[in-house]
Formats: structure tokens, C-alpha cells, sequence
């Protein structure tokens, strides 16, 4: 029994439900996916799975294949009795016939351990729109900020003060990750990674290029020495503006 | 026959030699009548022909069976003839088998058994490098992108471990469809990206025609390619900043090329690094070789009738390519 559809509507956080018997990649999952935000119930009692799914009603369930007692495919089956909701299957392997089976068992979707945080927000956030439609995620719009900087990843705006800029996806990608890192230092690798494009692959120079660019938007808006080079490490973001209204 | 009188060599000489000296000490003694004597030793050697006779016939399948060899194990167990000697002989082999067959039986079940070990544990390991990820990226760098490096390169080792596992069932595990290899490209060249970024080697496409498409398993297409690169990749480090990777049509026939410009493989060797286990100068030289990567690429190749192809030049770099016949090349004209 998933949420229905005018339920949705009124700006309620989506519930997303873990079953997942390692509780460290509960926890990982819960905190990333909360910071996304959505709702997180995460599942301690896996002899009970479909009684928790009555009580907390989630709209999408992340469900690992291995559990205690009844494997994934067990609850799946059981979900699917009551509810169209969504399911992702999480699983350590990586057979075509263990994918097969997920999605007999009424999955929707299939992760493979170990996975990148990013694929499965990717795959949750896609899985969502499919089931609810495109509004129903619209009530909360993801916004990062800092110090007054505020970075709308979606729409692909940079707004400090009363100016808004636009961005590339390339540059937008690169500021979301300095601003999540911050205050660490965002690595090389994983801001190359972040720019690695399906179609056109990338090189070192790419990076440069767009830090360059970045750096430019960021004056732009007037502020200064925001990205700091570490040098063979990586950037990091270097809060050098304040809050405006506060000065 | 031919081991029948073999056998009965002896016996026959034996007569031969009794009938002659018989012969001998009568003539000698100046016996008058040598005709009835001549006649006698006719007698001898006849009825000597006739057991002879008879024993072969008896035995023909006794003695077949010992001169054919065995094609299989379960030639063992076939009947032989009514004769003693035979019925022995059956006996004896199936006593033999039976014990062969409870060895292998027991020996399947350990390896059943070690198998289906490893593949639990291969999996079981995966949680817990997930968790090692996961926490991984909360930390500052450049520990981070460390600790990622080395988790990478565990995942890579574990993967080898299930391809090697499956290799074994292989056939059993192919699924023939056409697959296009652009798609695989970048499906790999994704799977594959923190590797390029981190050895600082990027791949760039030199693409004939996008549509090529040929007819393979896709799973192990994608292992043997993720092969080619991971060698070529690593082998181009601090070297060369690129790898090419191209797929044309020569001659009906579809090519996969994946070209570095780094070390380069010595011609002593080229002929080798198809073999399990080997690793040569450069995997010597280069950390971690296991020596299995190219032997599985080839295995698999093999099995899915793909070609294997290697030109090298030390310092220059390696070519390798995957060669698609005409009949797996489904694109169209």
C-alpha cells in the first residue's frame, strides 16, 4: 500500500524504506539519502519486514537480496501481493541470472555491492518519477548553501545575494562537489570522475579548464579566491564571502 | 592375433625344438623307417595347431580387447567372452572402475564444495568493502581517494576470482546475442573510470562505423575487453597519456583494437603472455601481475571463437585485438 497519488501531493517528505542486514550500509544510505530529502525507516526486524511496510507506508523500498531469515525475493513476493511501490534490489552479485531473478520477483531495479552512493541516488530519484510522476518531487527542490551562497543543482543556478547566475552541468557538478566536500578537499579524482561523460571522454585538461571557468563564475558574483588548489590532491572551497546583510 | 602369437611364440618354438631333437636322436640311432617317424612329428604338429586353433578362437575377444585401447572410462565396463581368463578380466576392471568412479565422485563433491566456498565468500567480502567505500568518501584527501584505490583494486581481484570460478562451467554460462560494440566501449570505459583518471591515461575512440555489431556473450565480451584495457592502461602509465580503442571491418570480419604506447612486451615473451600464470618482464617489473588476465581473455576468446591478435615492440607500445569471423560479424552492409 504505497502512498497514493493526492496524498503525495501536499508536500510531504517521500518515505524511503532500507532492509538491509548490515547496519553500517544502513547507516550510509540513511545519512546520504536524508540529505536528499527524503524520509528514512530503516528496517531492524527482518523476521517482520511487511508489517513495517504497512506501518510506515514508504514509497520506495531499498531492499538487500541476502537477509536473516526470508532472503529479498521472499519480501519482494510479499510486497507485491499488497502494493505497486517501488523496489531496488541490492545485492553482492552480479549474475545475469541473479538480475533475472530480482526483477521475477517483482523488483524494479538492481545495485550491485560495492556501489557508488551516486548510483543509487540516481536510481531511487528515477525510480520515484517513474512511480509518482515528475511534480511529485518538485515539493522539495535540492538546494546547497554556504555562507549565503546558495547552489540550485536541478535548475543549474548560482544565486549570492540578489544575482543569479547560470551554470554549465559541467561547472554545476564541480561546485556541488566542492560544496559537499567543504570543508574538505575535494580529490582530483573524484571531480574527474564527476566529469566524465558517457559519450565524450575527458582528459586532464578538462579539469583545469572547468576549475578556470568556475573560478570566473565565481567572480562573477564578486567573490574571490573561493577555489583553492591543493596541489596534486585536489581543490577545496575557501569561504572568502560573507553573508550578505550581515556585513 | 597379433598379441595371440606373441604370446604362444614360445610354446611353438618350444615344440618345434622337442620334435627336432626327437627327430634328431632317431635318425642319428639309424632308425630305417623315417617316414612313420616324419609322419608322427606331422601328428604333433598338427594337434599342436588345433589346441592352437581352438584357444584362439575361444579367446579372440579376450585378446581383441587387450590389444584396442580404452576411448573412455566407461569402456572399461563391457563383456568380454565366457572364458575364464576373460571373465577374470572383467571382473577385474569393473572392481577398478567402481573404485575410480567412488575417487572422482568424492573429488567432484570437494571441488562442488570448494567452489561454491569461494563463491560464498568472493560475495560475503563485498559487504564489507562497500562499507570500507562508503566510509571512505567521508574522509578528507588525499586519504580518500587512497584508501578508494586500494578497495578498487580488491573489488578487481574478487572479480577475477568469480570470472576464473565460472570458467569452468563456461559453455553452460554463454548466451549468444548480437551486441553492439560501441555500446560495450563505453559500458566498460565507464566501469573503469577512476582507473583511467588514477593512472592518468585517457581513452580516445576511433570509430569506423558505430553500428558495428557482431555475435558474442556480452558479460564475457565486457570481461575480455576490461582485460585489454586494465594491461593497457596500466602498462602506459607515467608513459603515455592515451589509449586508443578502435573497432573497424576488415575483410567481413569485425576488429575490437585496443592500442597503448607504453612498455611494450619483448618478442621472447609475446608468444607466452597467453599462458596461465606466466608474467614475463614487464610483470615482473610492474606490481601485481597474476599472470591470469590474458590467459582468461584467450580461454574465453577460444571458446567464443573470437580471434586473438598481438603485435608489440618494446618501447612502443602493444596492440591487441579481438577478431570477430564473418559469421559473428551481424553487421549490416
Amino acid at each position: 500500500m504505497c502512498h497514493n497519488i493526492y496524498e503525495m501531493g501536499n508536500g510531504n517528505m517521500q518515505t524511503i524504506m532500507i532492509v538491509e542486514d548490515d547496519h553500517k550500509i544502513t547507516e550510509h544510505l540513511h545519512s546520504y539519502i536524508e540529505k536528499y530529502g527524503y524520509h528514512v525507516y530503516k528496517v531492524t526486524d527482518f523476521d517482520h519486514v511487511i508489517e513495517a511496510f504497512h506501518i510506515h507506508k514508504p514509497d520506495l523500498v531499498l531492499l538487500d537480496v541476502n537477509l536473516p531469515s526470508y532472503d529479498g525475493y521472499y519480501w519482494c513476493r510479499q510486497i507485491r501481493k499488497e502494493s505497486i511501490c517501488p523496489v531496488i534490489f541490492i545485492s553482492a552479485r552480479v549474475g545475469e541470472m541473479d538480475q533475472v531473478m530480482a526483477l521475477e520477483n517483482g523488483g524494479d531495479d538492481f545495485i550491485t555491492k560495492p556501489f557508488h552512493i551516486e548510483v543509487v541516488m540516481a536510481k531511487i530519484r528515477s525510480q520515484l518519477r517513474r512511480a509518482y510522476g515528475e511534480y511529485a518531487k518538485q515539493a522539495e527542490e535540492r538546494v546547497i548553501e554556504k555562507e549565503g551562497l546558495k547552489l540550485y543543482p536541478e535548475r543549474l543556478e548560482l544565486t549570492f545575494g540578489s544575482r543569479t547566475i547560470s551554470l554549465s552541468k559541467k561547472e554545476g557538478d564541480l561546485i556541488e562537489t566542492l560544496m559537499e566536500r567543504y570543508p574538505r578537499v575535494a580529490g582530483r579524482e573524484d571531480l574527474l570522475e564527476k566529469l566524465w561523460d558517457e559519450q565524450t571522454y575527458i582528459d586532464e585538461n578538462t579539469l583545469n579548464v572547468n576549475i578556470t571557468r568556475v573560478r570566473k563564475k565565481f567572480q562573477e558574483l564578486d567573490i574571490k579566491n573561493a577555489v583553492e588548489t591543493v596541489r596534486s590532491v585536489g581543490y577545496r572551497l575557501h569561504v572568502s564571502w560573507k553573508k550578505v546583510g550581515e556585513e | 592375433m597379433k598379441l595371440f602369437l606373441k604370446e604362444h611364440a614360445l610354446l611353438i618354438g618350444v615344440q618345434t625344438v622337442q620334435w627336432v631333437t626327437m627327430l634328431l636322436i632317431l635318425w642319428l640311432d639309424g632308425y630305417p623307417n623315417m617316414k612313420i617317424t616324419l609322419y608322427t612329428a606331422f601328428l604333433g604338429f598338427f594337434f599342436l595347431s588345433c589346441y592352437l586353433f581352438y584357444h584362439y578362437y575361444r579367446h579372440r575377444k579376450f585378446y581383441q580387447r587387450l590389444s584396442t585401447r580404452l576411448a573412455s572410462l566407461d569402456d572399461s565396463f563391457q563383456q568380454t567372452d565366457q572364458a575364464p581368463v576373460s571373465e577374470a578380466l572383467d571382473q577385474l576392471l569393473k572392481e577398478q572402475y567402481k573404485f575410480y568412479q567412488t575417487q572422482l565422485k568424492n573429488l567432484e563433491h570437494q571441488q562442488g564444495e570448494h567452489l561454491k566456498f569461494m563463491d560464498q565468500w568472493v560475495h560475503q567480502m563485498k559487504t564489507p568493502l562497500s562499507v570500507i567505500e562508503l566510509t571512505a568518501q567521508t574522509l578528507d584527501e588525499p586519504d580518500s581517494s587512497n584508501i578508494r584505490e586500494e578497495t578498487e583494486r580488491m573489488k578487481t581481484g574478487l572479480n577475477t576470482i568469480l570470472y576464473m570460478a565460472r570458467l569452468r562451467s563456461i559453455e553452460k554460462d554463454f548466451q549468444f546475442k548480437p551486441v553492439e560494440l560501441l555500446n560495450i566501449i563505453h559500458e566498460v570505459n565507464k566501469e573503469n573510470k577512476r582507473f583511467y583518471i588514477r593512472n592518468q591515461v585517457y581513452p580516445k575512440l576511433e570509430i569506423d562505423r558505430e553500428d558495428i555489431t557482431v555475435e558474442t556473450d556480452e558479460k564475457w565480451l565486457f570481461f575480455m575487453l576490461s582485460q585489454l584495457i586494465y594491461n593497457g592502461v596500466k602498462y602506459s602509465a607515467g608513459k603515455s597519456r592515451q589509449i586508443y580503442i578502435a573497432i573497424y571491418e576488415k575483410a567481413g570480419e569485425a576488429v575490437l583494437e585496443v592500442t597503448d604506447f607504453g612498455v611494450g612486451i619483448p618478442a621472447s615473451d609475446q608468444k607466452r603472455v597467453f599462458d596461465a600464470f606466466f608474467t614475463g618482464e614487464n610483470g615482473r617489473a610492474f606490481r601485481e601481475s597474476t599472470g591470469m588476465g590474458l590467459y582468461l581473455t584467450k580461454e574465453v576468446g577460444d571458446r567464443l571463437g573470437h580471434r586473438i591478435e598481438l603485435e608489440s615492440k618494446v618501447g612502443k607500445g602493444s596492440v591487441f585485438r579481438i577478431i570477430f569471423s564473418e559469421a559473428q560479424n551481424l553487421t549490416t552492409v
